[in-house]
């Protein structure tokens, strides 16, 4: 069965365009309009993804986040209006997987509830497998990395990070969630070292480190890995 | 007190010359001992007032005749040409009395026109810089105090209405009941209290501080109980100068009002045009796409079966540019309103140059299609304190400018290096140039390059100025040697 999505949007016109375009690929859809009614939908209907606006009418769409995460891993994709980088790195802090910035074209949309519908079902980290993307090739388990096929020597620190990153592939990830993943909870307002970190690993990964095609940057909020194309 | 003093010297003095005369009697003509009594009445003329030396004059005519004059200790003479004598005598006395008198006049009313000029100068120079009414208030008020030898405080209206809440002084000096009688002279524009008609009982003397318009205040002034200048203040020269004191403060408080209300209507205007050109830049450029984007849906809603398939696809291809152009204007009128309304926050931290200008690079790539961008980054840069999605914004506005007024295919290089404590950011194109005269004016709002035909709302540059002003840094227009511009951004490198 095609998978399940369901809309917390207040913005009529809003709903009519993801419901053509979501519609026509085939998902099943849920939409409601307030937090309050966004909120039972999800506990009663289990969907596979919540595409999440964070102006609702009724209640903050930050505490929805909040709320589903108390219960569940629902993938969360939240709809922020531009330029709110505060709002985007709260959601993402709390647990919502990715945002998508308004106005935004629909292709972005979709590629990026593909990606996250992808990460919820190969869920359980991967183990044992071995990890592509452009030119890196990296085995989790020997943890050996290779670039065009020759062995690339990355420091524990550098290898940790680009792990994080593997396991959370396509996904935005907050600085404070980095550091918190790889130096431990009490680094997380360092995000200096982080900085050098990733300048590293593009140097060492990517083709033209200056045009950073894998190891993204997401301005004010973090990082990105991009696996696909 | 002081005329009591007076006729005593001058009663002392025509004593001395009798004594004298009567010493000196036996040796001398009568006639010469008269002029021992002129000498006298020089002396009281010169030292005391008129009346008292017109009294010296006759107390020596008498006193003359009493004892210098035989028969001695009568009135009577025994010779009669001492009638002429006696009315020479008096005459030249009365004279020299006189006159010394109104010698004195002259000069006493010099010191005060002197000392009156000077007050009124030291005020109008000390208020002659002064913009804020209050300090200007304030000022006047120390230097009367200084002037007239009394307590002196202003009080200023509130909500016009006077109030002894506006003073220039720390304590209230006057019964807060008086607030009333100040009240009444600000509205009439009269004096009242102290020694005048209304109110003689009042602590104070209130008067107007009259304008050529209006009223702005009320000035109060206690003598000091018990002091010699008690009595000075109520003097008509210093009633007088009081008041002209008064209305020279009022004076320069209109000048100081007018100049900032003609302040305030010279940024008023620059603001309403400022609103217009944005308002006519508004309606032009957000116009225009909506315009595009109406068209073409509404020939899609209601001739869509006649259309060809390639029609079709082109109207849609032209709604969806418009609309992100139109996303785009929004997106920068919204972001110089956050930078002119001071709302943005700048969120520095330290980053490598090479990770900003990496990341603006990759997310432009659909729009720099077809195009050459060769990026020179030095090596070793150091990391700059600045907020990357701000600093990122300005390198996306020069980008896409120079993508937007270049021929297409023409290549753009972006480099990065260091240079004297600052990291430098140029942006390089072969286009046309900016014409010369025009290169600082491209950053202001609303401007439009005159030769170029390619719209926008004419807000990039001047926002990418803001962001980089609030840097501390510069960003400069520059003829590119062979053609073509270039855009420097200088930023400060702060040690951590």
């Amino acid at each position: 069965m095609k998978p399940l999505i369901l809309i917390i949007e207040d913005d009529a016109q809003i709903r009519r365009f993801l419901r053509a375009a979501l519609d026509a690929e085939g998902y099943r859809l849920q939409e409601t309009v307030t937090a309050e009614e966004g909120l039972a939908q999800a506990a009663a209907r289990q969907p596979d993804l919540i595409l999440l606006d964070l102006g609702l009418p009724d209640r903050d769409g930050l505490e929805v986040i909040q709320k589903v995460r108390e219960w569940g891993k629902i993938p969360i994709l939240v709809l922020s209006a531009r330029g709110q980088e505060k709002d985007k790195i709260a959601a993402l802090d709390l647990g919502a997987d990715d945002y998508v910035a308004k106005p935004f074209a629909v292709g972005e949309l979709l590629a990026r509830i593909r990606a996250a519908l992808r990460r919820s079902i190969v869920r359980g980290d991967g183990a044992g497998s071995i990890v592509h993307f452009g030119p890196v090739e990296v085995d989790l388990e020997k943890r050996i990395v290779r670039v065009d096929g020759e062995d690339v020597h990355l420091t524990p620190n550098e290898y940790k990070l680009l792990q994080v990153l593997i396991q959370h592939a396509g996904k935005v990830l907050t600085q404070r969630q980095l550091l918190n993943e790889v130096w431990g909870p009490q680094h997380t307002e360092q995000a200096q070292y982080l900085r050098v970190y990733i300048a590293q690993l593009r140097r060492k990964l990517e083709r033209n480190p200056a045009r950073p095609k894998y190891l993204q940057t997401e301005p004010g909020v973090g990082y990105r890995l991009v696996s696909e194309e | 007190m002081r005329s009591t003093r007076e006729s005593l010297l001058a009663v002392a003095i025509v004593a001395i010359a009798t004594i004298a005369s009567v010493l000196f009697r036996d040796s001398l003509a009568p006639t010469n001992l008269a002029m021992l009594y002129l000498v006298g009445v020089v002396v009281v003329a010169m030292r005391c007032s008129r009346w008292i030396s017109v009294t010296a004059s006759f107390l020596s005519v008498a006193a003359f005749d009493f004892f210098c004059v035989p028969p001695y200790l009568t009135f009577a003479v025994s010779d009669y040409q001492y009638v002429f004598t006696f009315v020479g005598m008096l005459v030249v006395a009365l004279v020299i009395s006189t006159q010394t008198a109104r010698l004195k006049d002259h000069a006493a009313q010099a010191a005060v026109r002197e000392a009156r000029t000077e007050a009124l100068y030291r005020l109008s120079s000390k208020l002659a810089g002064e913009t804020r009414v209050f300090e200007a208030a304030r000022a006047a008020a120390a230097l009367a105090e200084e002037v007239f030898g009394a307590r002196v405080v202003m009080f200023l209206p509130e909500d016009g209405k006077l109030s002894f809440r506006r003073r220039t002084s720390d304590v209230l000096p006057v019964p807060p009941s008086e607030e009333s009688i100040a009240q009444w002279v600000f509205d009439h524009g009269h004096k009242a209290g102290l020694r005048t008609d209304a109110h003689a009982e009042a602590t104070a003397l209130y008067l107007p501080l009259r304008g050529a318009r209006e009223t702005f205040g009320v000035l109060a002034v206690l003598p000091e109980i018990g002091s010699n200048m008690e009595n000075r203040i109520f003097l008509p020269e210093q009633q007088q100068l009081l008041e002209v004191f008064a209305s020279q403060t009022a004076l320069a408080i209109e000048r100081t009002l007018s100049q900032r209300s003609a302040e305030e209507t010279r940024v008023h205007m620059q603001t309403e045009q400022m609103r217009s050109s944005l308002l006519s830049a508004m309606s032009h450029d957000l116009r225009t796409p909506l315009a595009s984007i109406t068209g073409a849906a509404s020939t899609l809603r209601s001739q869509n079966d006649r259309l060809p398939l390639e029609t079709k696809q082109e109207l849609l291809e032209s709604i969806s540019d418009e609309a992100e152009r139109l996303s785009r204007l929004v997106g920068n009128l919204l972001d110089m309103t956050r930078f002119e309304s001071g709302g943005v926050e700048l969120r520095r931290d330290f980053y490598p140059l090479e990770e900003i200008v990496g990341t603006v690079l990759q997310r432009m790539e659909p729009q720099l299609q077809g195009r050459t961008v060769t990026t020179d980054l030095a090596e070793n840069l150091p990391m700059v304190f600045v907020d990357d999605v701000l600093i990122g914004q300005v390198l996306w506005n020069l980008l896409e400018n120079a993508a937007k007024y270049t021929p297409p295919g023409s290549p753009l290089e972006l480099a990065a290096f260091d240079e004297q404590e600052a990291a430098i950011i140029e942006v390089r194109d072969r286009g046309p140039g900016i014409p010369p005269g025009e290169e600082e004016r491209i950053f202001e709002k609303f401007y439009r390059g005159k030769s170029v035909n390619i719209r926008g709302a004419g807000l990039g540059l001047p926002i990418c100025r803001a962001i980089v002003q609030a840097h501390k840094g510069t960003i400069q227009a520059l003829a590119r040697a062979g053609g073509g511009t270039t855009f420097r951004i200088s930023l400060p490198i702060q040690s951590a």
